[in-house]
């Protein structure tokens, strides 16, 4: 052995295992570079290319000027006014303004920091990324616990919730599956959850099939003539490329460099960024989001204010047809942007009803950043994506446990925070369009924009229609059911086969029935009673096996993860939608979703044709594909309480539908609301009465401490003090 | 928030809250005082006893409202409590004061409650008759929340009453002093009333020690904090603080007057206090070890396993003798053995 071991480590033929070594690794090297990434591509489906934007053209020295003259000018304006504000005479004010605009230290304070940097560096061309990160190419960040570390900027971004849509090492919310495994806890096998691969009904597609697309409406007004609509997701999100970060999703590869150069630091940074540049555009590769490259919003960045944010974030708070939603009255020079009329949420960000944002909070302020990540908070369950999973986003990190400083009852109203959360009582209301049923099957003729839209069934933003009250404790399901319980370990509180699986309203039954019997004018084969079961009782759709199975799920599965903690009452938006499945995999909490395409969906209300076309899509054929059931779709059905794995049987069959069928989900999704936060809370009889808000029984109280707290004696000797009281809630 | 934080914290270390009539005091007063109350119910020896009542008081107490009567008051309480606690056992009930921001925590812990020595009585009791309904008062009426108002009478068979504490209180310096730390500093700036129950015989010394502390700690956070040079006359500082309630020093050492507690300059700083054969300051210290072991092991046991308090040392002359001697013996047989090793190791090598 000595002597082979010596014959081998001579010099010649050390030096030559040497040589052997380095070819191999750089042979590796460059097939991880170069050869990986177009296989990679191939496989999925996808293309890059270098991507270009008109708007992005070089201006002369002279131009830049005049840009700057103008933009310091308007800042000024805006600062000036923002401060005279309050003198009532109107001439009085035009006079402050003017003085304070032409005041030296005001004129310097408020001219836009970059157009000095823009002049000293001689940039006269906004080409994106590139042009930021001649400057920026690392940035400073301070962490929570207080750490400050040195961060490539790029490598920061495109690691980000913001331009991949999806985590997966550290989880992120603490959701776990119907089969009551944590996802991604450590110790698993982490598969990449998020927004990128998570088809929903309330978009009714996901990015990897509606990213972008081009919709050609007909409207009314025109008189037949076709008008180019744009859609997908892609209008919410950073990247500029052909489609999502798919790359992220493996354990190796990265994003290529010219779907980086596609990122688009301008709608979170500049504050003149100009959403009617955000609108489809199609080259020779593909269909893409524009956005706005022009030296105007590059000569105004600057940190993320409010109004950066609401760019996208107000289409799922306030809504896009929410009356104060900016981004919506910009919607496109052409190709205009479809909005969505049915709220996701309805709870909007805005000084009208929210009472942070009309103190001129930023949203940056409870949402930290740390550099390009965003805290979202601990507690969610909506989806799984998240940055920062240990960072706190709370109301009691500003407002300490004893917020209420004004009413007569502030100890008592305290005293609450045991048990309540503060949105419960401050989120009085959620927006009317708030959608809570949402049919995709049965379109709707839209005559007014000229296209066909998913079918409504259901819009409240009132308490217990829009929304519901349930136990939260942080935790949550898959799919989006919250998890918590009666800090008295109840039994009986069993909110996955009562609150999201039931609707028993009778006025909310009797809108419902009066929709389908509208339906049932266009699709004559719906069954009107049939129709209402199923979206009232979703859990009719199973078989009395299932629903055993689901009982059993619920208690050995769930239980305890209902348990951990500390609960709270939240309220929670509700929502529930009718989409074509895969039934192939159904467990007893719904069946794989099947995505849609948006222009054929839009243009020709033809359900069917629409999904067919989505999965035609390579990458939903991947998915049905071996490998990919092996790397996480196997992964993903048992945390969907589906057992036995992925099935990887086509649905689609000689251009046929096969063992697909029209399903409402399981139960309803329950979403959190932070926002709209109204500074007069609930009274105390809105809860503490026997006709309240709150169903003391169902949340797992006693029968004698449900009697107890509808008829609280202290409530009853206030009565008189009543109105005095709720005004003085804050 | 600190304040709250404070509050939580002595709240906490008030389930254990010293109660020197529990120390065996060799009074004949306490012992005959012990000895009637064999056999009451235990809540009634909760409420009596424990707060120091004196025999021929609670013997009448007991006397007059027998069997039903007894439970009726006790349901009757039960009932104020409850509707009390539905409010002040939320754990987040309290406010910021608005002149100086800071949060006056008002919630009770129920469970604290129920095992306190006050866990039996109405809250009324205390509160008075201003506290039945909500709203409340915004100040109690004077005579409410006064310990010594309902605990006055209670020393007469005992070595030491509440009159006594309160004496003792009163020329301690939390009531002497002109710093204004110490403005309107009461039995409740230590002991909260809805928490207080006697450290119970048989728990452990080091327990003890460390709730008893917490209670001082509340206020005299600084002491701890990482760079404080306090106390750095004590050899293994912390050890002391480990082992040692910061009344065992800081009140007079031959009496039992804990609630005297001394400025630092009078406290005690004499080693052989604790460190000798007959330690005083040891007897207080170690109190409630001594009952434990007496009840458990006997007197005998006691004088042979005490913990030492010097390394080899016992508190036993005699057993110190014993064992030095001992260690001698041993010495000497080693040196033997060794000599008669080396003694055969050498006959062996001439032959």
């Amino acid at each position: 052995m000595n002597a082979n071991a010596n014959t081998l480590l001579t010099p010649k033929n050390a030096r030559r295992l040497f040589i052997a070594a380095a070819v191999v690794l750089l042979v590796l090297f460059v097939f991880y570079k170069v050869v990986y990434p177009i296989v990679f591509d191939a496989y999925v489906g996808k293309a890059n290319a270098p991507l270009t934007y008109a708007n992005s053209q070089p201006i002369t020295e002279d131009e830049l000027e005049a840009m700057a003259t103008e933009l310091s000018l308007s800042a000024r304006r805006a600062a000036a006014e923002a401060i005279v504000g309050q003198d009532e005479n109107a001439f009085a004010r035009r006079v402050k303004v003017e003085m304070l605009m032409g005041t030296q230290s005001f004129m310097r304070e408020h001219e836009p920091t970059h157009i000095k940097y823009f002049r000293d560096a001689n940039i006269l061309q906004y080409e994106g990324p590139k042009t930021c990160l001649q400057c920026h190419a690392t940035i400073n960040v301070r962490h929570h616990d207080g750490r400050t570390s040195e961060v490539d900027t790029l490598d920061d971004i495109v690691n980000s919730v913001h331009f991949k849509f999806q985590s997966d090492a550290g989880g992120g919310f603490s959701t776990y599956g119907y089969d009551g495994r944590q996802v991604n806890a450590e110790g698993s096998r982490p598969i990449p959850v998020g927004k990128i691969n998570r088809a929903c009904g309330i978009p009714g597609s996901f990015s990897w099939t509606g990213w972008a697309a081009l919709v050609e409406s007909r409207p009314e007004s025109a008189h037949g003539e076709v008008a180019l609509r744009s859609e997908g997701c892609g209008q919410c999100h950073i990247g500029g490329n052909y489609q999502p970060a798919t790359e992220k999703m493996m354990p190796i590869g990265d994003v290529p460099g010219v779907a980086k150069e596609g990122i688009d630091c301008l709608i979170c940074h500049s504050t003149e960024y100009d959403m009617n540049q955000r609108y489809v555009i199609r080259d020779d590769v593909g269909l893409r989001w524009n956005q706005d490259r022009t030296m105007r919003a590059a000569l105004t960045v600057g940190r993320s204010t409010t109004k950066n944010c609401l760019n996208c974030h107000q289409h799922n708070m306030g809504g896009d047809a929410y009356l104060h939603n900016e981004a919506a009255k910009a919607l496109g020079d052409k190709h205009q942007r479809l909005l969505h009329t049915g709220a996701k949420r309805g709870n909007p960000f805005s000084p009208h009803d929210d009472v942070h944002a009309a103190a001129g909070l930023q949203c940056t302020d409870c949402h930290v950043p740390e550099g390009h990540k965003i805290p979202r908070g601990r507690m969610g369950v909506d989806l799984v994506a998240n940055d920062l999973p240990d960072v706190e986003v709370s109301c009691v990190t500003c407002h300490s446990i004893a917020p209420h400083n004004r009413s007569e009852h502030k100890a008592l109203l305290n005293g609450h925070l045991d048990r309540i959360a503060c949105e419960t009582c401050h989120i009085r209301e959620l927006q009317d369009n708030n959608v809570v049923l949402r049919d995709w099957v049965h379109p709707t003729w839209d005559a007014e924009e000229g296209i066909f839209t998913p079918t409504d069934i259901y819009r409240s933003g009132e308490v217990n229609k829009g929304f519901t009250f349930l136990w939260f404790n942080g935790n949550g399901t898959f799919l989006a059911n919250a998890l918590g319980n009666n800090p008295n370990g109840s039994t009986e509180y069993d909110p996955l086969m009562q609150q999201l699986a039931r609707i028993d309203d009778p006025e909310i039954v009797a809108a419902v029935r009066e929709k389908a019997v509208e339906l049932k004018k266009t699709y004559p084969d719906i069954d009107v009673d049939a129709y209402i079961e199923a979206a009232t009782d979703p859990l009719s759709q199973l078989t009395p096996e299932q629903v055993e199975e689901r009982r059993r799920m619920l208690d050995q599965n769930l239980r305890a993860q209902m348990n951990d903690g500390e609960s709270r009452i939240y309220p929670f938006k509700l929502f529930n939608a009718m989409m074509y499945e895969d039934m192939g995999n159904q467990g007893p909490f719904g069946a794989m979703i099947l995505p849609f395409d948006y222009a054929t969906y839009y243009e020709t209300g033809d359900t069917a044709a629409s999904v067919k076309q989505a999965i035609r899509d390579p990458i939903v054929q991947r998915m049905y594909q071996e490998p990919f059931k092996l790397y996480m779709m196997d992964e993903f059905m048992a945390y969907f309480g589906v057992s036995g794995g992925w099935k990887t049987d086509y649905p689609l069959v000689d251009g046929k539908l096969e063992n697909v069928e029209p399903k409402w989900m399981r139960q309803m999704g329950s979403l959190m609301v932070n926002h709209g936060i109204q500074p007069v809370g609930r009274d105390c009889v809105e809860c503490h009465s026997p006709s309240g808000i709150l169903n003391y029984r169902a949340l797992g109280y006693s029968q004698e401490r449900a009697t107890e707290l509808e008829n609280l004696d202290i409530v009853e000797n206030l009565r008189p003090a009543e109105s005095l009281s709720a005004r003085d809630g804050g | 928030m600190i304040t709250s934080r404070d509050r939580a914290t002595r709240q906490g270390a008030q389930l254990h809250t010293d109660n020197p009539l529990q120390a065996p005091t060799g009074s004949p007063g306490s012992t005959k005082a012990r000895a009637l109350h064999l056999g009451r119910s235990l809540a009634l020896w909760l409420c009596f006893f424990a707060l120091g009542a004196s025999v021929d008081q609670s013997v009448a107490a007991i006397a007059e409202p027998v069997g039903g009567a007894v439970d009726k008051e006790l349901a009757e309480a039960a009932a104020d409590r409850h509707a009390c606690l539905r409010c002040h056992a939320m754990s987040t009930l309290g406010y910021r004061d608005p002149d100086d921001g800071e949060i006056v925590d008002l919630s009770i812990d129920r469970e604290g409650l129920a095992h306190s020595v006050h866990g039996e009585l109405a809250c009324i009791d205390c509160h008075r008759r201003s506290y039945r309904r909500y709203p409340h008062p915004d100040r109690p009426a004077p005579g409410d929340l006064d310990c010594i108002g309902c605990h006055e009478d209670e020393n007469q068979n005992l070595s030491r009453g509440w009159v006594d504490i309160d004496a003792e209180f009163k020329r301690s310096v939390h009531a002497v002093s002109d710093s204004p730390r110490v403005e309107g500093f009461s039995c409740h700036s230590c002991h909260d009333p809805h928490r207080f129950r006697p450290a119970a015989v048989g728990e452990p010394i080091v327990q003890i020690v460390r709730n008893h502390n917490e209670v001082c700690l509340s206020c005299h956070e600084k002491l701890i904090a990482p760079s404080s040079t306090s106390h750095g006359w004590l050899p293994n500082r912390d050890a002391h603080w480990t082992s040692v309630r910061c009344v065992d020093c800081h009140t007079p050492v031959a009496v039992f007057a804990n609630h005297e507690v001394l400025p630092a300059e009078k406290s005690e700083k004499n080693c052989v206090s604790c460190h000798s054969a007959d330690p005083q300051l040891l007897a207080r210290l170690y109190q409630f070890r001594s009952e434990e072991d007496i009840a458990r092991r006997g007197l005998l046991a006691k004088a042979v396993f005490n913990e030492a308090y010097v390394v080899g040392m016992s508190k036993s002359p005699a057993l110190d003798r014993l064992s030095l001697a001992i260690i001698g013996l041993m010495v000497l047989l080693l040196a033997a053995h060794g000599v008669g090793r080396y003694l055969v190791r050498r006959a062996n090598r001439r032959a």
